[in-house]
Formats: structure tokens, sequence, C-alpha cells
């Protein structure tokens, strides 16, 4: 019971991931879950929800379909669905019920793309994992099915990985992201996933390197790197001389450096505050603030990521116990984290708010920060 | 890499099958993986001298934990098996078929053939394909071939034929197709002709005619396989020329490929 949350509530899960990553590629994204669990997906853990389409279904699995394994009947929906929509692909991925039952998702994938002749990727969502995990197999899965190999190279092109709401929100991040590589001479070709289409990421291969600015961007990162040869660069132009520092790795790394990860560059210097949040961001936060201020802050990361992406000091802690055991152990002056967190914190521990869409959702929407390539002066 | 799942009606003699058929294939010098997928737990006791390995489900209910090494969960045994049991659930609770998955999914995060580079891979499952689970070793990627263990007692057969229809239902699928029969003769009255109307209606071949012995149950006693006490006797050699034939047959299709 260690993994029990009593106090702050959990990420969003992996389903809610892979809606999120493929919400504006024009596929058909099909969760095999009971109905009504929709909402939590695609509205619940999804802002564009109220201005921007896209096809996200719940088969509606009931009680008999589970104990029967009714896969033809998820089978038969999902072709009939395909024919009269014509999506650009197909996406299927469950939930802890058909985890429960062992639906194997890629025998059905493998059925589905035989009757209708689209393209259909199986992703494994079973519920039981970080919105990470499945945004990140559902990028891998874009990389792999639609980045083709390229003749031509763009030496300043760059591919964003990992943009999501759910680690971004809807506050212009991801376009100042796209501006700051622009003003810093870079070209973006295509950005997993906001704000592109399957026609630039069908381009992706040109480009010169990848910014990965969330973990969800880490393995297609990854297979990028293996099948394409293109290096990639992790961390967030938040603040101005981080930034700066980035723009040079990313500018390194295009003409033909290593992958690197400066969102882990950090010294060790004894800190009275943490940051709690995803890697890729945290860390760059934390870089930011000791480069801006000369102020060190020790990263807690609760959710799926690397050691490399992490400075020495920093911690893992999955658990609520973990953390709050960490935090009363630590005792920072200070914590920036989303709100929810402060009812762990130790007495007298001033929280900086800094929301986490894929953790309270649109409670404090409206007030997460654009930090983007910004003086940090407004978040503290 | 030959993959084969090993399926039977209960009490059939599935796990005397396959661990006489691991030993066949250690024997001949190949790196033999068998992974019993029953909540008995009992596939392998035979290759370990009697002392069984921690089955994965204990260790998980134990140690509330997944365990970082294949060494927490397995044994070798016998001519160099590696010998992994799925175990089940606490009895009359949880899942046993969803037990099977999870054992499968661990032992890939665990990159058990990465790192142990099996030649023979076996899978003694429980019984019938009666859910996804048990119907998980066939999956692709798993076994590529079943084997059904049956004697020519009607319920046997009546379950060899329940098998082989839940494998063809998958055949719009890649997963793995049913080689043949192994007869495991157990004194039926008529049995060859019984078995042998099975298989023909069935379109099977019978790989495999294992006599009633005596041998079987006397090593057993002593925790082992015929195979290692007694590789000279007539059973053994049944087991090995099985072995023979599936090693041939996979050096063909290689070497088609």
């Amino acid at each position: 019971m260690k993994n029990v949350s009593k106090i702050i509530p959990c990420y969003a899960a992996d389903t809610s991931g892979v809606c999120s990553a493929l919400y504006e590629f024009g596929g058909m994204i099909a969760v095999h879950d009971a109905s009504g669990c929709n909402s939590t997906y695609s509205t619940h853990d999804e802002p564009r929800w109220y201005d921007m389409k896209s096809k996200i279904y719940i088969s509606a699995l009931t009680e008999m379909d589970a104990v029967l394994g009714n896969d033809r009947k998820l089978i038969d929906d999902i072709c009939s669905a395909a024919q009269k929509l014509s999506p650009e692909f197909i996406a299927l991925c469950g939930s802890p019920m058909p985890m429960m039952t062992g639906v194997d998702f890629d025998a059905l994938a493998e059925e589905i793309r035989r009757r209708t002749g689209i393209k259909t990727i199986p992703l494994h969502t079973n519920g039981m994992h970080s919105y990470l995990t499945g945004a990140g197999e559902a990028f891998l899965s874009l990389a792999k099915c639609f980045a083709g190999e390229c003749s031509q190279t763009n030496g300043q092109g760059v591919n964003i990985l990992g943009a999501t709401p759910l680690d971004f929100a809807l506050n212009g991040s991801v376009e100042s992201i796209k501006k700051w590589l622009a003003d810093e001479g870079f070209t973006v070709v295509s950005c997993f996933g906001m704000g592109s289409d399957l026609t630039e990421i069908s381009q992706a291969a040109t480009a010169a390197v990848n910014l990965v600015i969330s973990y969800s961007g880490f393995p297609a990162a990854e297979y990028m790197k293996d099948k394409f040869g293109i290096p990639y660069v992790c961390g967030v132009p938040v603040g101005r001389t981080f930034s700066e520092r980035l723009a040079r790795s990313l500018r390194t790394a295009a003409g033909g450096g290593k992958c690197v990860y400066p969102c882990a560059e950090r010294s060790d210097s004894p800190s009275e505050l943490c940051i709690i949040g995803e890697s890729v961001f945290a860390g760059s936060l934390a870089a930011a603030l000791s480069a801006d201020f000369g102020i060190s802050a020790q990263v807690i990361c609760p959710l799926d990521t690397e050691g490399f992406l992490l400075a020495e000091n920093d911690l893992r802690l999955a658990s609520e116990e973990d953390i709050e055991n960490a935090l009363a152990q630590i005792s920072p002056k200070a914590v920036i984290s989303d709100p929810l967190y402060k009812y762990i914190f130790p007495r007298g521990t001033e929280l900086y708010a800094l929301p986490h869409y894929a953790f309270s959702g649109r409670c404090f929407a409206k007030s997460i920060p654009n930090l983007i390539n910004r003086n940090l002066k407004e978040l503290l | 890499m030959i993959k084969i799942a090993i399926y039977g009606k209960g009490g059939i003699g599935k796990s005397t099958c396959t661990a006489n058929l691991a030993a066949a294939f250690a024997k001949m010098g190949k790196r033999v993986i068998q992974i019993g997928c029953d909540p008995k737990a009992d596939s392998t006791i035979n290759l370990l001298g009697g002392k069984p390995v921690t089955p994965v489900m204990n260790y998980l209910r134990e140690n509330d934990d997944e365990p970082e090494s294949i060494d927490e969960i397995s044994k070798i045994g016998y001519g160099g098996i590696l010998c992994i049991e799925t175990g089940g659930p606490t009895p009359g609770l949880g899942c046993a078929g969803r037990g099977i998955i999870t054992t499968f999914s661990l032992l890939e995060e665990l990159k058990l053939f990465e790192k142990f580079k099996p030649d023979v891979v076996l899978y003694d499952v429980l019984g019938d394909v009666v859910c996804g689970g048990f119907a998980a070793p066939i999956r692709e990627g798993y076994a590529s071939q079943v084997l059904i263990v049956t004697s020519g007692e009607k319920m046997a057969l009546y379950a060899a034929d329940n098998i082989n229809r839940a494998v063809k239902n998958f055949e719009d699928r890649s997963y793995a197709r049913v080689r043949g029969i192994i007869m495991n003769r157990r004194a039926v009255e008529n049995e060859e002709e019984k078995v042998r109307a099975f298989a023909e209606s069935a379109g099977l071949e019978i790989v495999a005619d294992i006599p009633r012995s005596a041998d079987i149950i006397r090593y057993e006693d002593m925790g082992m396989t015929v195979v290692e006490g007694d590789p000279e006797c007539e059973t053994a050699g049944r087991f090995t020329a099985l072995a023979r034939k599936l090693i041939r047959e996979e050096s063909k299709e290689n070497s088609d490929e």
C-alpha cells in the first residue's frame, strides 16, 4: 500500500497521456474502456476540447464484454467508425479492465490495419502508469510510423519533442518556445505534439537536432538518434541565462555534437529550495534559478525519468509517503510545486505555486505562468 | 529459437513431458528455459532435484515489489536449464490468468531472452486455453508452436480438441500454430487407434508416442526426469527423438529463410 496517496492527487494516467499527445494529428484514438471514462481523458485532462476537435472514442466496454472476451465487437466497432471518419491513423489503447483480462492490443491493431488499410498503432496503456509513459509511447509511435527518411537536412532545423498541455498548459509556453527558437536562428521542423500536423512530422528527419522539453519526448528522441542520427538536447528555455545556455547547446548538437542534458547540469551546493515536478522542466527551472539568481534548488521528481536527467542531489520519489518524509528531512525554506503539494509540506515551508495541469487539472489552470525565456522574478 | 507451448487436459502429464523434453534438449547441448504457467508451480520440480524454485507470484506477494534480476525468480536445474514458475494468486482469490501475463511482462522487462540467450523455450501451460492469460504463451513473441499432450481417454481427447480449436480461433493473429500431438499413453483400450483417429480428424501429426512406463514415476520420486535418470531407456529415447525432430525442423526453417 506504499504507493497510496492519502492527501495529494495522482498524476494524469498513461491513457490521458496518449490522448493528449495525439490530440492534434487527425487520428482516431480508441480507448478500450467503460463508457463515461472519455471525459477523464478528453475533457478533465484536456484543455483543448473547448475549441479544438479531435476524434477520441471509448469502446464502452461492458462487464459482459470483459467476461466474454468480446474482442470481435471492439474490432468491428473501430472498423465501422474508421470507415465513416477516414482518420489519418488509428490509435488503440487500453485501460485497467483490458489489462486485467489480458487484451492483446498488438494483435487487435494488426487485424484492424488489415481490415481498414489504415495505419493502426497499438499503445500499451493500462491506467496504472503516468501520463509521461503514455505520451512517450504515443510520440515514439508517431516518429516510427510517420517520420520517414529524408534526403535533405536542415542545418538549423529543430523538432520539439514532448509538448502536451499536461506539462505546458495552454498559456502560450509552447508558442514561446517556438518563438525563442526562431529568435535564436533555428527553424522549427515539427512539434510533437502541439501546433503541428502529420506533414510536419513526416519531415522530422530533416532536423539537425531535437529539443526534448519533457520526459514524454525522450523515447522519440532516442529513436530518432538511433534511426536518423539526430542528437537531442534536454531542457526547457526558462529564465534568461539558462535559455541562452540551452541555445548554445542546441547549436553545438546541431553541428554534429552529442546528446546533452542541460536540465541536469547543476551544481550540488546546499539548497533551501525544492522543486517538485517533471524532470526536464523542474531541472531546467532549477538550472535557470541558479544561473539568474545564484539560488540552488533540489529537484524532487515524482514521475518517470532517467537518472541522467537529474542532478546528483535530486531525488526520484514516487510515493506521497516518500515525498513527505524527504521534505521533512530536507526541511526546505520554500518549495516550488503545484499548490496541491502544500498539504504534505513541513510546517512553515513556503509555497511558490507552479500549477501543473497533469497534477491539478483545471483547478489552477488560469494561474499557470509562462516562464519561457522570461525573467523568473514573476514566479518568485 | 525453438519456442513451444505445451497444453493438455489437467493431469495428463504435461509437466512430465515438458520437463523430459527440456532435459532432452539440454542433453544435446541446447540452452533451455522452462516456464511453468500453472498456479501449482510444479512444472520444473523434476529438473531441480525435487527442490522447487520460488514462483514469481510468491515473490511478488512476499516482497510487495518486483524482482530486480532474473536470479531472484529462477533456478538452474539439470543440464543448465533455467527454471521459472509463474505460480498463482492466493488460492480462491485473484486471477491466475492475469498472473501469467504479469509474469511474462516482468520477464520481458528483465530482458530474459536477451540475457540468457536460449536456444529453446518451453512453456508448460495449465490445462485449456481458458482465458486471455492462458493464451498469453501463444501470443506473438512467445511460443511459435503448440504441442498438445493427450492420452486415449475420452476427456483428454475432448480437451485436446478444445485446445486445437482455441488456437485455430487465433488464425487471424500472428499466434502460435499447433505443431502436433504428444501421445502420452495411459493403458487405455485401443488407445493408439483413438488418438490416431482424433489426430486425423484434426489434421494433426502425432509427433511423439510416449509409452506408459514405471520409469517415469520411479525417477520423479527421486526428483528427476527419466532423461536424467536413465537416458538409455525407451521412454527417454522417445523424448530425445522428439527434441531431435524439433531441432531438425528449426534448422530447415532457418536455412529456408
